[in-house]
C-alpha cells in the first residue's frame, strides 16, 4: 500500500513523505523523506530512510527510533525532528 | 594586518558548473590548499537549484524548465528550491575550526548572514536575520541561505535578490495545491523584495558585488584578495560537474 503526505513542521520545514507499507503488518517497506529542511550530514537521511524499513507504523514507536538513530549516528536536523517525522510518516496513513 | 582571505568573483556559469565550483573549493580549503574563499557569482542561463533533500518531481516543472531554458540541479546544501534569475549569489567556504566560525550551526548561520547584512548597510538597507535561513528587509525576504558541513569545512551559500518575477518562478515550480496557486502567488509577491524594489532602481551586479565584499571583510575582520581558481580547482570542478551535477542519476536521486 502506497501513502503520501505534506506536513508542516510547527516552527519548521515542509516535509512531504512517499511510504510504502504492509497493510497487514502495518510495517514500512520503503520510506522516502523529501522537503526544505536540512540534515548534516546530508546523506544521514539515506541511513534514516533505511533504518526505518521494517519498522511498526506506530507514531510512539517512530519517533523512538528516529530519535535512536538520530542520536546513535551524531545527526543534527534543522526544521525537523522526530516528532515532526513521525507525524508526517502517519499521516501517509491516515 | 588582517588575515588575507580570497575573493572569486567568477561571473556568470550554468548550474551545473556552479555548483560543482564551490564543491571543488571546499574539496581544497579542507586540504589547506587554498584559503579561505568568498566567492560572488551569478547564472547563465537561468537555473533553478533545488535542495538536497527535495524530490525533482514534487517541486519542478521540468517541461516549463525546458520551454524557458532554465537548468535544473540539485545542490548539496538542504533547504528549498530557488529560482536563480537577476541575483548575486555569494559562497563562503571556511574550516569548521576557524576562529570566526561557530561550531554551532544555527549561530554560524547567523554570522555569515551578518556579513551579507553588512553589505546591504553599504547599500543603504536594513536587513534582518530570520532564522533558520533568511534574511529579511521589512518584513520580506531578500536573502536565502543554505549550508553544508563536510571535511571539517563549511560550505555556506546564498542569494542576494536583485529583482524578482514572481510569475515565472511559479510557472516553474509545482505548488502543493493548483487551486491556491493565484493566492500563493499574492502571498509570496508580498513577501519577497528585491534591491531593485527597495531601491527604486536597477543596481549593476558588481555594485553589490563590491557591498558585499566589504561587508565580509567586516563581519569576519578579513581582507578579501581577489583571486582566481587553481588549476587544481578547474580540473577538479570539471569532473565533479561531470560526474555529478549534470547526472540525471544525481539530479533526480529523489
Amino acid at each position: 500500500m502506497k501513502g503520501k503526505s505534506v506536513y508542516k513542521i510547527p516552527n519548521g520545514k515542509l516535509l512531504k513523505i512517499f511510504l510504502d507499507y504492509d497493510q497487514q503488518t502495518k510495517c514500512i517497506n520503503t520510506v522516502q523523506i523529501t522537503g526544505d529542511f536540512f540534515m548534516h550530514p546530508e546523506e544521514a537521511i539515506e541511513l534514516l530512510e533505511q533504518e526505518l524499513q521494517q519498522v511498526v507504523l506506530n507514531e510512539t514507536i517512530l519517533r523512538e527510533t528516529i530519535e535512536s538513530i538520530i542520536t546513535k549516528h551524531h545527526v543534527q536536523c534543522i526544521g525537523l525532528d522526530a516528532e515532526g517525522l513521525s507525524r508526517g510518516i502517519m499521516m501517509c496513513v491516515l | 594586518m588582517n588575515e588575507e582571505w580570497r575573493v572569486l568573483n567568477s561571473g556568470f556559469h550554468n548550474a551545473f558548473t556552479n555548483m560543482a565550483i564551490d564543491e571543488a573549493i571546499l574539496r581544497e580549503v579542507s586540504e589547506g590548499k587554498v584559503p579561505p574563499t568568498v566567492r560572488f557569482y551569478s547564472w547563465k542561463p537561468r537555473a533553478i537549484s533545488l535542495g538536497y533533500f527535495q524530490s525533482l518531481h514534487e517541486e519542478v516543472d521540468l517541461e516549463q524548465c525546458q520551454r524557458h531554458g532554465v537548468d535544473v540541479v540539485r545542490r548539496i546544501t538542504g533547504g528549498g528550491a530557488v529560482f536563480h534569475d537577476q541575483e548575486l549569489t555569494y559562497s563562503i567556504v571556511v574550516s569548521e575550526s576557524h576562529r570566526e566560525i561557530p561550531k554551532n550551526i544555527m549561530k554560524s548561520y547567523q554570522r555569515i548572514c551578518g556579513a551579507v547584512i553588512k553589505g546591504l548597510r553599504h547599500l543603504d538597507i536594513k536587513g534582518v536575520y530570520a532564522p533558520i535561513n533568511d534574511i529579511l528587509v521589512d518584513g520580506r525576504k531578500i536573502s536565502g541561505n543554505a549550508q553544508t558541513r563536510k571535511q571539517g569545512t563549511v560550505l555556506q551559500h546564498g542569494t542576494i535578490l536583485m529583482d524578482v518575477d514572481v510569475d515565472t518562478m511559479f510557472s516553474l515550480l509545482k505548488v502543493p495545491n493548483e487551486k491556491l496557486k493565484d493566492k500563493l502567488i499574492t502571498d509570496v509577491k508580498q513577501r519577497v523584495t528585491s534591491l531593485q524594489h527597495i531601491l527604486g532602481k536597477p543596481i549593476p551586479y558588481e555594485q553589490v558585488a563590491s557591498a558585499m565584499k566589504d561587508g565580509f571583510e567586516e563581519e569576519f575582520d578579513v581582507s578579501l584578495v581577489e583571486g582566481t581558481l587553481t588549476e587544481n580547482e578547474l580540473i577538479l570542478a570539471h569532473e565533479i560537474e561531470r560526474k555529478r551535477f549534470s547526472q540525471p542519476a544525481w539530479n533526480q536521486k529523489k
